[in-house]
């Protein structure tokens, strides 16, 4: 068994969590409190990677990041490379995966602070932005724990995106869930059993912390 | 008018009612104002616009001067530069901060020194020592009103607006709070609008009542006015047919105290707080009326009076006597026929002093 996969993997999960919690907590903050009449639109949007098969999301995604489109022309442009098969690429598409993972959650907690405690805060005389930081956000402590411990363990088990966007570069893009196929497709079944087992104990051990810690883990999208 | 709270404004409810509000106060001195009216008037709603927390469709609000609010030119200050202290009627206190917390929300901008003697001077004000490392799930009711209370009033706000201030509370601590919230409220430099439907709480705390119903201000005035001589039967059946007149305490013996009355005397039971002024309330139908001689009877208090006024309501009437005071009765229709009560008759009304509610101010 080799290690190099898992820590590869702990890797890109560790980073879309973290790029979820400063992508995802404005958009969560814009769903809970805009009234555009149309926001439902963008709530389907963020929530498309739950029923999209993670092969037709990978297949967009891939078409995105591929040197002739605007998004990967620009990203060469910055840096120099390409961002198809590569570990930034895989990160993107990771990021977008687990979107609803993190925007959900947060959205459900911050539609459960007590509206009067942000108008008492409002007419405190603390603007908008320090209400948010000094209310919303720590009485939503629970969900945003709730929404990063998720989009982690969700992108630990991601396949279908991986293998469309990141193909099978060892140290790059062969995450945990490929080498196991990979193992499996070479009838090594010792060292696929051996990687599944840590994968598994692994999960296990995140959601029992979890669900130990709080209760009403699994929110899904607010009743509103 | 520079010194003035002035408001004429108008917010309409999608499919609901439309809440209409149109007055003025004094905005440099520590004037209570009470909105008056049974829930669902648009009390809330008058409170909440003024606090910029609601919007409303039309008119102006301007505070001292500053313009808060105008339709038309699209102006509408936020809450948080109106310099308003809101007391919401459950308190709405931090449930993750401390009472010291709490209190010292709003003044971030001070150095943490004259933070904490601020906090310090409300925890003494509202005599919640020893409370300040709690958080308020850990305190009564009374004692998170006190926090709350406390919140409000440290960074110093030009204007309060508290909404149902006791409701939340049981009924022995609302009864020890108002007279504290009363002393409290004169002893703050900024002016008031409280907004309650309790008649009890109105009488204690307000210099001025506005009487709220379907969505309007329909009567302004001092207390016993608005609660003695309603404008119309609306208001009259909002603030309940009953006698309310200003008195100051006199002798007192024995647990009662003598009340000046306009130039009568009355007996009641001394209140607790044995308050030199009061307001003294009687419900018309605690008050009988008797022509020619006296039996003898229980009851402290013979007024001699003269009648000017006598309405037939449904099965009784309502008389309104002249005692040295304006005291309204309610009696049965048959026993004013069988009396001869009308205007101009000379009669007794007898008062048990029980029955005379007293409100200390």
């Amino acid at each position: 068994m080799s290690w190099e996969p898992i820590i590869l993997t702990l890797r890109l999960a560790g980073l879309t969590a973290a790029i979820l919690v400063v992508v995802g907590v404005p958009i969560a903050y814009w769903l809970t409190y805009s009234r555009w009449r149309w926001k439902f639109l963008v709530e389907a949007v963020v929530a498309l990677p739950l029923v999209l098969p993670p092969t037709v999301l990978g297949f967009y995604v891939l078409v995105a990041v591929s040197p002739r489109s605007p998004l990967g022309q620009m990203y060469q442009t910055l840096t120099g490379h390409s961002l198809a098969f590569t570990f930034e690429g895989l990160l993107f598409a990771s990021v977008l995966y687990s979107l609803p993972f993190a925007v959900q959650p947060f959205t459900s907690a911050f539609g459960a602070v007590d509206p009067k405690l942000v108008e008492a805060s409002w007419t405190l005389g603390v603007s908008r932005l320090k209400t948010f930081l000094r209310v919303t956000l720590p009485l939503s402590a629970a969900g945003v724990v709730t929404g990063v411990v998720l989009s982690f363990a969700h992108t630990l088990g991601e396949f279908g995106v991986v293998l469309m966007v990141g193909g099978n570069i060892p140290g790059v893009t062969r995450t945990v869930s490929i080498d196991i196929y990979d193992e499996v497709q070479a009838l090594n079944y010792p060292a696929a059993a051996q990687t599944a087992l840590v994968l598994l104990l692994f999960s296990f051990v995140i959601l029992s912390v979890v669900y130990a810690l709080n209760r009403r883990v699994w929110a899904v999208w607010p009743m509103r | 008018m520079a010194h003035e709270i002035t408001a004429d404004f108008e917010k309409v409810y999608d499919g609901g009612p439309t809440i209409r509000a149109a007055f003025h106060m004094p905005a440099d001195r520590p004037h209570v104002t009470v909105l008056f009216g049974p829930s669902g008037s648009g009390k809330t709603t008058i409170l909440r616009c003024l606090a910029g927390l609601d919007r409303p469709q039309a008119g102006r609000i301007s505070f001292a001067g500053a313009l808060w609010f105008d339709a038309d030119e699209g102006i509408m200050m936020p809450p948080q530069q109106r310099g308003i202290g809101y007391l919401f009627q459950d308190y709405a206190l931090f449930p993750h901060l401390t009472v010291t917390q709490n209190i010292g929300y709003a003044l971030a901008s001070l150095s943490a020194e004259a933070r904490a003697t601020r906090v310090n001077e409300m925890i003494t004000l509202l005599k919640l020592e020893g409370l300040g490392e709690r958080r308020p799930s850990q305190l009564a009711g009374g004692q998170q009103q006190r926090v709350a209370l406390a919140r409000v009033l440290a960074p110093h706000p030009q204007l309060l607006l508290l909404d149902e201030p006791l409701s939340a509370l049981d009924v022995p601590t609302r009864e020890e709070l108002r007279g504290e919230l009363r002393g409290l409220l004169r002893s703050q430099p900024s002016p008031v609008m409280c907004v309650t439907h309790d008649s009890l709480e109105a009488l204690t705390l307000a210099d001025e009542v506005a009487v709220v119903a379907g969505g309007r201000i329909v009567q302004v005035g001092p207390p016993e006015e608005v609660f003695s001589r309603p404008v119309d039967a609306q208001v009259a059946a909002i603030v309940g047919v009953e006698t309310v007149v200003a008195a100051k305490a006199g002798e007192r013996t024995d647990g009662l105290v003598a009340l000046e009355v306009g130039s009568a005397r009355l007996w009641a039971i001394d209140s607790a707080e044995r308050a030199t002024n009061f307001f003294v309330s009687i419900r018309a139908e605690d008050v009988t009326v008797t022509t020619g001689a006296l039996p003898s009877s229980s009851a402290r208090n013979h007024l001699a009076g003269r009648i000017t006024e006598v309405r037939p309501a449904g099965p009784v009437s309502r008389v309104v006597l002249e005692c040295g005071f304006t005291l309204i009765a309610l009696v049965t229709r048959q026993a004013a026929q069988d009396l001869g009560l009308r205007p101009g008759a000379l009669v007794t009304a007898t008062v048990k002093a029980s029955t005379i509610h007293l409100i200390p101010r």
